[in-house]
């Protein structure tokens, strides 16, 4: 991590997070590490089903407790999350550690007026009379830029647009002014001038409260906008982790390079066009054995006695940036340079 | 909603209309003559002409069901039978009745027999309902289910008569089924009605318990109540206030039915009791050809439908704000 | 006495469920069933009605033995009462109640034993009878009040009869009403007490009403018992409304009654016993719940808890439970034949041939049919269509029925052969029921196997009656019963054989115009020696039976049980139901 010498405020260590199903162990997140610090933001990209969200409920403890394990350790503050009660996590939901999710139509509640849903997270938390928490959200409404917000805070969603929705969302997530704020793809389903706008939302906020920002996506354009580090996940695995200028401009790992050339991007060093990676998403009922990306990797075969099938490449960090790849680091260089070059032309 | 309401209540009004005008064509269609049955075995053709004019079913068709509507708000008279005062639904030649003063008589007994079992099996329809989602998957939750599943599939003249049999009549643990006003005498109401309550309950019960399972165990894993949570509502509150809320809608909607449905008379549960309320008046109309009669509990019955689906739709409304009422 | 309810029930459709009567009595008991010689049919002259003398019309009743006073009894029934206005009182159902309630000029006393006395109920005696039958006169006994304390007078007599004129009666029997007037189109000639005018034909004076007829009726006596000539207070009349509360001359009155649901009748205070030969009435109360199922009420009777014990009903065992109720409350059941006859119609007007009757009749398997119905509870053989409860019934068997119930269709095949019609079509036509589907199919085989071609004919049980009544129906056999108005011949035979009722639903359901028999039937009702014309009536009985116009089926029995606390429960063979006024609560 670029600021080492801060204690971090949210430190996760080897987290492991496995339902049972009927079928069996789902490893939604396999040995997960990564530590956070006040005012910053990092970046989680991955596809669907690489762990991203898992993690994030994980973090909230909104996962299922039936049928989810937990292993490992996640400290917010110094305190250990992992295993702490319900009501200690109720306290800390929505007042110092909040999340925004991604489709806020069906995020909010269709019953009750945006209003209320914002306010009854401050009264919840603060303990104040309904009569401050309705002042609180208009102010919140304000804050986040919804115009008339002492009309519009008894609106109901459905009457919202979906901008605004998101902003009503933002709004109620940042109502107890979080220390860590979780914002899960909170643009995706927006048009381009919305997302611009709430992007900005959330950077100023950062700025004003110093917040810690988790922005989960899929979009690296929204990471390079916004992201300060930024951590890659395939297969509920951390396969490669540096800063945003790391991550972008000088990626090191395969699967990070498929996901940049899958992106079409304005101020991306490699200008490729739109180029998916082949293959689909790992089982995570029976993840592939080894490197869990090396079924769709072209560079497995590069690497000699068949080690990415077999063994787990392990995610060795200096100074925050690495990655999990048993390709050798010249390989690395020599392979992404031709991939930029070929893509260039 | 005031303009909701005006406007179904029309609506409701001419559903009635339409229904009473399409049963009044049926019975008149039917080969059957009241005033043959009336008329006994030595008939003669100037009785049976006589008993015809006294039924006014000597009209052609349209007249006939003229007479019937004008009579609900004018009332009308049946020589040789009695006066029928407005709001007059028709007489019953059977009963030797206005058609309304009985079915009066015997609402009372439908709506206790209905008032009993609906907070029977509202209460342990979704009590239930909800333990089992809120224990997904446990043994509780797989009990409750095998449990509706076997409810739901009991016949209320087979558990009903078995309870009769082993609860009254061989263990002498329960009152004789049979009604008594509430004002008359409030335990023999209660005893009277607890085993049909029970046993009618039972098989709404059961499809209330899977219904609330199913809404509340989908409506659990939307989003919003995702972010309820998120937000640091507790458990209860996220349970009862967001998931709850969303479950109700379809639920309310059965039950809307099933007033409707049990204020038009449980056939079954009161012909298995001895019971006489509207579903007995229903059948026994049926089995005496009372023809009349039969047309004023549908009428009655229809409007009960009819109105529940107001109010069902108004509560909708109240439930889900993003239904307009219009 | 009037026609019982269940055979017009079937007849009109009134109740659907009226259909499973016919198999309410039946029962599993397969055991007793062939031995048809052995018949209580034998022993029922004791059982025919005697004219009783004026001592005889005397009261109080005989006491029942152990019998007391007091107690409440309970009765389930399904159906309320179609009529308590006795003027429009027509069906036995109705009678039942109607006989506590109120009284005729004559009634039926009944024995211990069951044999009955016609004597005089509100009259001193039987009445007096002149010019061969077509004037009658009766005397009112002393001390016969109504429920509000006034007299029973000859006007009230007299206002019940011409009430039956009335508009808005018409359920009652009208025999009188013709007789009376000398004509069927009776209310062309009268139109009811109401305008002020009396009839002309009866005439009163003191306590004394004289009755002027048309024509000859010597069995006059015992049409003044059907509860359609009682008297109805003419200060009290509220006509149509008269018929949820009727003012009672009876031991008990109408306390309460909602329709179809409850009635409790209760001591009418102004009853002196002193003036009835007929009525005990032993209960303080009597209430009736409506709405009980057959089931549910013989199930509760065979429980026999709580207020069950001093509960009886008026509807018969089901077939279900004849078995349990005769194996766990043995003492609690009683059988006894009732006055319905069942039999097989022949409509003579499409079987002309006599000889294709005969086969019919000779092939038909009325064994099988009645162990279909349940076998011996379902009733004894019969052999013709007077009820062995009919004044002069004599036992006959024209067609060997009892030397073979199970019939013959060897023979009925060479009679049919000898005829020369092998091969005839038979249209049999039956209740589309469960129970009239299985015979059908026996009645189909039989036929088959004595040479017919059959064709049959289901038909809905609530329309049944209005089909086969119709003159021109398609069908040659058809199912039908009987219960005679009053218990002599002239009830039986002239509805049902004289030709002036072969009209579209006339009764004459055979449809048989036969003179020989209109003559008989002529000279039996005009005969004025009761002995005389009862020996008459027995002999048409044969004489019809030899006609071939039907298959004798049964002579029907009732099945009933009551609670353990109930005392000298029995049935009312006019009437098909337990007696009110016998019956007693045990302490």
């Amino acid at each position: 991590m670029t600021s080492t010498d801060q204690q971090p405020f949210l430190s996760i260590k080897d987290l492991k997070v496995h339902f049972s199903t009927e079928d069996g162990t789902v490893k939604a997140v396999d040995g997960l590490s990564f530590d956070l610090v006040r005012g910053k933001t990092l970046g989680i990209v991955g596809e669907s089903g690489s762990g991203k969200s898992v993690t994030n409920l994980t973090i909230l403890g909104l996962h299922n407790p039936d049928s989810t394990t937990v292993e490992g350790s996640i400290t917010l503050d110094g305190e250990e999350l992992n295993g702490a009660s319900e009501r200690k996590l109720e306290k800390l939901r929505g007042n110092k550690m909040s999340m925004i999710f991604q489709d806020a139509l069906t995020s909010l509640s269709p019953y009750h007026t945006i209003g209320k849903q914002i306010g009854e997270t401050y009264r919840k938390h603060t303990g104040c009379s309904k009569k401050a928490a309705r002042d609180r959200a208009i102010e919140m409404l304000k804050r986040v830029g919804i115009p008339q917000p002492e009309v519009r805070v008894d609106d109901y969603p459905h009457q919202f647009s979906g901008g605004m929705r998101q902003r009503a969302m933002i709004a109620m997530a940042l109502v107890c002014d979080p220390e860590l704020l979780i914002a899960d793809e909170p643009t995706t389903a927006l048009d381009v001038t919305v997302q611009a706008q709430i992007m900005d939302l959330l950077k100023d906020l950062q700025k004003e409260f110093g917040t810690a920002i988790i922005f989960i996506t899929h979009d690296l354009g929204v990471i390079a906008d916004i992201a300060d580090d930024v951590l890659v996940m395939y297969g509920g695995r951390c396969v490669e982790r540096g800063t945003k200028k790391e991550v972008l401009r000088d990626p090191q790992h395969p699967y990070t390079w498929g996901l940049l050339s899958s992106m079409p991007s304005l101020d991306h060093p490699v200008d490729v066009p739109l180029n998916p990676i082949p293959g689909s998403p790992p089982s995570l009922l029976n993840p592939p054995s080894g490197c869990r990306f090396h079924p769709r990797c072209t560079f497995a075969e590069k690497v000699e006695g068949g080690l990415c099938s077999s063994e787990r490449p392990l995610l060795e960090l200096v100074d925050g940036r690495g990655s999990a790849c048993h390709l050798t680091a010249e390989q690395r260089g020599e392979y992404f340079s031709d991939l930029a070059g070929s893509a260039a032309n | 909603m005031l303009r909701f309401l005006v406007r179904r209540l029309l609506g409701a009004v001419i559903t009635l209309l339409i229904i009473s005008a399409v049963t009044f064509m049926l019975f008149y269609a039917v080969p059957r003559d009241p005033a043959r049955i009336a008329c006994g075995k030595l008939c003669t053709p100037e009785t049976l002409e006589l008993i015809r004019h006294n039924m006014g079913i000597s009209d052609p068709m349209p007249v006939q069901f003229w007479h019937w509507l004008s009579g609900i708000f004018l009332g009308r008279e049946y020589p040789g039978f009695g006066n029928c005062d407005a709001p007059c639904l028709g007489y019953s030649f059977v009963n030797r009745e206005p058609v309304l003063a009985t079915i009066l008589d015997r609402f009372p007994t439908t709506f206790s027999l209905f008032l009993g079992s609906a907070v029977v099996f509202l209460i342990f329809g979704i009590g239930t309902g909800m333990l089992a989602a809120l224990k997904q998957g446990k043994p509780l939750d797989k009990i409750a289910s095998s449990a509706s599943l076997v409810a739901s599939s009991m016949q209320i003249y087979f558990v009903g008569t078995l309870a009769l049999y082993l609860l009254v009549y061989q263990w002498q643990v329960l009152d004789q089924p049979g009604y008594t006003p509430f004002t008359e005498n409030p335990g023999q109401w209660f005893g009277g009605l607890l085993l049909p309550w029970l046993i009618l309950a039972l098989i709404f019960t059961a499809n209330y318990t899977r219904m609330t399972r199913s809404q509340m165990v989908e409506q659990l894993q939307e989003d919003y109540v995702r972010t309820a949570r998120a937000k640091g509502l507790s458990r209860p509150n996220v349970f009862f206030r967001f998931a709850w809320r969303g479950a109700m809608g379809p639920i309310v909607t059965i039950f809307g039915v099933d007033v409707g449905v049990l204020l038009g008379g449980g056939m079954i549960t009161e012909k298995t009791f001895s019971i006489q309320g509207i579903g007995m008046l229903s059948l026994k109309s049926v089995v005496n050809n009372d023809l009349p009669m039969l047309l004023g509990v549908m009428v009655i019955t229809a409007t009960f439908v009819v109105l529940a689906n107001i109010v069902v739709d108004a509560c909708y409304a109240l439930i889900d704000p993003r239904i307009r009422l219009a | 006495m009037s026609f019982s309810r269940r055979n017009f029930l079937i007849a009109t459709g009134v109740v659907a469920a009226s259909s499973s009567v016919l198999s309410a009595c039946s029962s599993g008991d397969s055991t007793n069933n062939t031995g048809g010689g052995k018949q209580d049919a034998a022993k029922a002259d004791a059982t025919v009605v005697k004219i009783g003398t004026a001592e005889d019309s005397k009261g109080p009743a005989p006491e029942v033995s152990g019998a007391k006073k007091g107690g409440t009894v309970y009765l389930l029934n399904d159906d309320d009462f179609s009529h308590l206005d006795p003027q429009r009182i027509y069906y036995a159902w109705n009678s039942l109640a109607a006989m506590v309630l109120s009284r005729t000029l004559t009634g039926y006393k009944i024995a211990d034993d069951g044999s009955q006395t016609l004597v005089g109920d509100l009259a001193t005696d039987t009445g007096t009878m002149k010019d061969g039958g077509k004037t009658w006169s009766f005397t009112l006994k002393d001390g016969i009040k109504w429920e509000d304390g006034s007299d029973v007078t000859v006007d009230d007599v007299r206002h019940g009869i011409e009430r039956c004129f009335a508009n808005f009666i018409t359920e009652g029997a009208f025999y009188v009403q013709t007789w009376l007037t000398g004509s069927a189109e009776y209310r062309k000639s009268y139109p009811g007490p109401y305008g002020g005018k009396h009839l002309k034909s009866i005439e009163t004076s003191g306590k004394t009403i004289t009755f002027r007829l048309s024509e000859a009726r010597p069995d006059f006596n015992y049409v003044m018992a059907m509860h359609s000539y009682a008297p109805t207070p003419v200060k009290k009349d509220t006509k149509q409304d008269y018929d949820k509360k009727p003012v009672s001359n009876g031991p008990y009155r109408v306390k309460t009654h909602v329709t179809d649901k409850s009635m409790t009748l209760v001591r009418n205070e102004h009853w002196d016993p002193a003036t009835d030969p007929i009525r005990n009435a032993y209960p303080d109360q009597f209430d009736f719940t409506f709405g009980i199922e057959q089931l549910t009420a013989i199930d509760r009777l065979l429980a026999d808890a709580g207020k069950d014990q001093y509960a009886t009903s008026w509807r018969t065992i089901p077939q279900e439970r004849i078995q349990k109720a005769q194996s766990e409350a043995k003492d609690r059941v009683f059988a006894q034949l009732g006055n319905g006859v069942s039999c097989y119609w022949i409509n003579t007007g499409r079987v002309k041939d006599k000889s294709v009757r005969e086969a019919i009749i000779k092939a038909w398997p009325t064994a099988a049919i009645r162990q279909l119905q349940g076998g011996s509870v379902r009733g004894d053989y019969a052999t013709g269509i007077m009820s062995p409860l009919v004044a002069g019934y004599e036992s006959q068997d024209v067609w060997g029925k009892l030397k073979n119930p199970a019939g013959d269709p060897k023979a009925a095949k060479e009679i049919l052969k000898k005829a020369g019609k092998s091969g005839y079509k038979v249209v049999y036509a039956y209740q589309n029921d469960p129970t009239q589907a299985k015979i059908k199919v026996v009645v189909e085989n039989a036929l088959k196997a004595a040479g017919f071609e059959v064709v049959t004919k289901g038909i809905d049980s609530t329309t049944w009656y209005d089909q086969v009544g119709k003159l021109d129906n398609q069908f040659d056999v058809y199912w039908g019963g009987w219960s005679s108005d009053w218990p002599t011949g002239y009830s039986v035979f002239q509805p049902l054989f004289d030709s002036k009722n072969v009209v579209d639903q006339g009764q004459n359901y055979s449809h048989l115009k036969d003179p020989a028999v209109d003559a008989a039937i002529k000279a039996a009702t005009a005969e004025t020696d009761q002995d005389k014309a009862n020996k008459m009536w027995a002999a048409l009985d044969k004489q019809v039976t030899e006609t071939a116009a039907f298959v004798p089926d049964v002579y029907m029995k009732r099945i009933y049980m009551h609670g353990s606390k109930l005392g000298n429960v029995k049935m009312d063979p006019n009437f098909d139901g337990s007696m009110l006024y016998k019956m007693y609560v045990k302490s």
